[in-house]
């Protein structure tokens, strides 16, 4: 098993603390992803984008969490056995995690590489696996988390803040 | 701007209304509700895309448009016709005739969006150019797409076509070149727009996003062709120079605006049809669909054409207007002083603003209890989404019940089934 991070330069601390001791969430919603089902794919992140339009959050942060949701809810529809995707949301922060049946990646720093895709034929001809999903899954989150291994579970979770930190 | 009155082009009958909740269901921003059996709107939320009139079979949701006598006030008056007029003549009655019968119901001059959709499909294309970072730029030509992308979409206003729409920008050219030349006074001249929907008649009345007020009226196509086809003899009579534009008509018809922008550089789609516009632009938000450079929406199924204050049906106009392309004669507008208005930035708009109807408090702490309220009363309720209670779904009715503004009683289904418990 292979572990990756990232963290928005800035968001060291608040990561951290949020890590270390991650509180209940407010609200919890939980969604099944089934495999290379295509047409469903971006539902959950429909339902995720209405609740936080419903909270207010700002619409640049909405977006961004929309394409995190989204893509990443495409990766497991794409390259896995199926899994679930849990949305907690939290008073500062939305925080998103992705757990599927495998087969799991084989290197991902590799897979962080735009332009880098195992995308079979069959995805391809259907408009995906052009190998930016996870470089704009980094570009638009706060942190990124991802566990995996060839033949093994991936888990991906991703924390984005409602309060922009650069401001 | 908190309190900001809103107008809405709609009329409510209340004693024709039943309480049937037809609107009720098909309205895609959720702004009414029947209560006390009769129907309730709420403006803030409403955005004019006419779902509700289409839907109302008692006569209870009316159109409103400024009647014709309105122009009697101004010493020169222009109309300003939307592609969509040509369609609705028969083809016994040329083009040329339809537009000089407005000459005959006491307009001083007509102009119309087919003069200047070539112009403007150049400076969209600039447009696109210029802010490839916005991809895919949003058509910004129907008020009622306008107007939900501010109440359901505010992350993709960026993305809205900052430039007037064709008839506004008409306003705006004309305006100045009637003063110029026949020396009148800003009051003297009336600018009106004939239209095919409520929602321009909403966009004349309370423009988003405009820098100053450009139009004295919107007349409804229908009551201008009430008017003008008992004056097609004397029209035919009529030797004064009137100009067409058959190819510019193809912009009252869905997909035709979006092929003529797509050169082959520029990737272009059109979408019709108000729950279509829901589910691209939901896409779009997602950043799922990225090949696009320019998207053309739509309120009405089929392009304007299909707009609600209409005399022909829609797919009968199309036909006509489409005859119309393929056989007149196309003559180019050009006037060098029309670009230079659009380079000196008098077609911009102003940033358009978000109004955010889904945000359920100002602060997110508030809304999160709300929203928690909202999830644990809709658990409650039965699902069935029978719109009795007056509110359009089971979710809608436990939102109103937490802004206070229904109460669990209200559900039908619910209050039955208690009433059932009390009497065994």
């Amino acid at each position: 098993m292979a572990e990756y991070w990232y963290i928005r330069p800035g968001y060291e601390d608040l990561v951290r603390k949020f890590l270390e001791n991650p509180p209940q969430p407010e609200i919890s919603q939980e969604f099944e992803i089934r495999e290379r089902d295509f047409f469903h794919a971006g539902k959950a992140a429909a339902t995720v984008k209405l609740t936080l339009k419903r909270l207010g959050v700002d619409p640049v942060i909405l977006r961004r969490t929309a394409i995190v949701g989204y893509e990443a809810e495409i990766n497991v529809t794409a390259h896995s056995r199926g899994g679930r995707m849990v949305c907690n949301i939290h008073q500062d922060l939305v925080h998103l995690k992705f757990q599927d049946e495998g087969p799991g990646m084989h290197d991902i720093e590799q897979s962080m590489e735009p332009g880098f895709s195992t995308a079979d034929e069959q995805v391809r001809e259907m408009g995906f696996g052009a190998g930016l999903g996870l470089p704009n899954i980094e570009k638009n989150t706060d942190m990124l988390h991802i566990v995996s291994g060839s033949g093994q579970e991936t888990f991906l979770e991703a924390v984005i803040f409602f309060k922009n930190n650069e401001e | 701007m908190k309190n900001k009155e809103y107008y809405h082009a709609l009329r409510f009958e209340l004693e024709n209304c039943t309480g049937c909740t037809k609107c009720v269901r098909v309205c895609p921003t959720e702004a009414l509700r029947v209560r006390n059996g009769k129907v309730l709107i709420d403006n803030r939320r409403c955005i004019d895309c006419g779902n509700c009139l289409r839907a109302c079979q008692y006569n209870a949701i009316q159109a409103v448009a400024d009647d014709l006598d309105r122009i009697a006030g101004f010493k020169y008056r222009l109309a300003v016709l939307s592609a969509a007029y040509a369609g609705q003549f028969s083809e016994n009655i040329g083009y040329r005739t339809a537009k000089k019968a407005i000459l005959q119901i006491g307009f001083d001059e007509v102009a119309e969006e087919a003069m200047v959709t070539g112009m403007m499909s150049r400076i969209i294309r600039e447009y696109i150019r210029e802010h490839a970072d916005q991809k895919p730029i949003l058509s910004s030509n129907c008020p009622a797409v306008v107007r939900l992308i501010q109440v359901r979409f505010p992350s993709l206003l960026p993305s809205l076509l900052h430039v007037e729409a064709p008839m506004s920008v008409l306003a705006a050219y004309f305006r100045e070149k009637i003063a110029r030349e026949k020396n009148l006074g800003e009051e003297e001249i009336g600018i009106f727009l004939v239209v095919p929907c409520i929602s321009q008649v909403t966009a004349v009345h309370q423009p988003e996003g405009a820098y100053r007020h450009l139009q004295d009226g919107a007349i409804a196509i229908q009551s201008v062709y009430r008017e003008a086809i008992g004056k097609i003899k004397q029209a035919e009579r009529d030797e004064r120079q009137v100009d067409i534009y058959p190819r510019g008509l193809s912009w009252a018809i869905s997909g035709m605006q979006a092929e003529e922008i797509n050169n082959g550089e520029i990737k272009t789609l059109a979408v019709n049809g108000i729950d279509n516009v829901i589910e691209i632009l939901s896409k779009i938000e997602n950043h799922q669909i990225e090949k696009y450079d320019y998207v053309v929406l739509s309120n009405c199924l089929n392009g304007c054409i299909g707009g609600i204050l209409n005399n022909e049906n829609p797919f009968i106009a199309t036909s006509r207007i489409r005859d119309l392309i393929r056989s007149a004669q196309h003559i180019d507008f050009h006037d060098d002083h029309f670009y230079e208005m659009f380079k000196q930035g008098k077609f911009d708009v102003l940033a358009l603003e978000a109004r955010p109807i889904l945000t359920l408090a100002p602060d997110i702490k508030d809304a999160l209890i709300k929203l928690k309220e909202i999830e644990e009363l809709t658990r409650k309720l039965p699902g069935l989404d029978c719109s009795a209670c007056g509110s359009p779904t089971c979710r809608a009715l436990a939102e109103d019940i937490v802004e206070g503004k229904a109460s669990f009683n209200d559900c039908m289904v619910l209050s039955r089934k208690k009433r059932g418990t009390q009497e065994k």
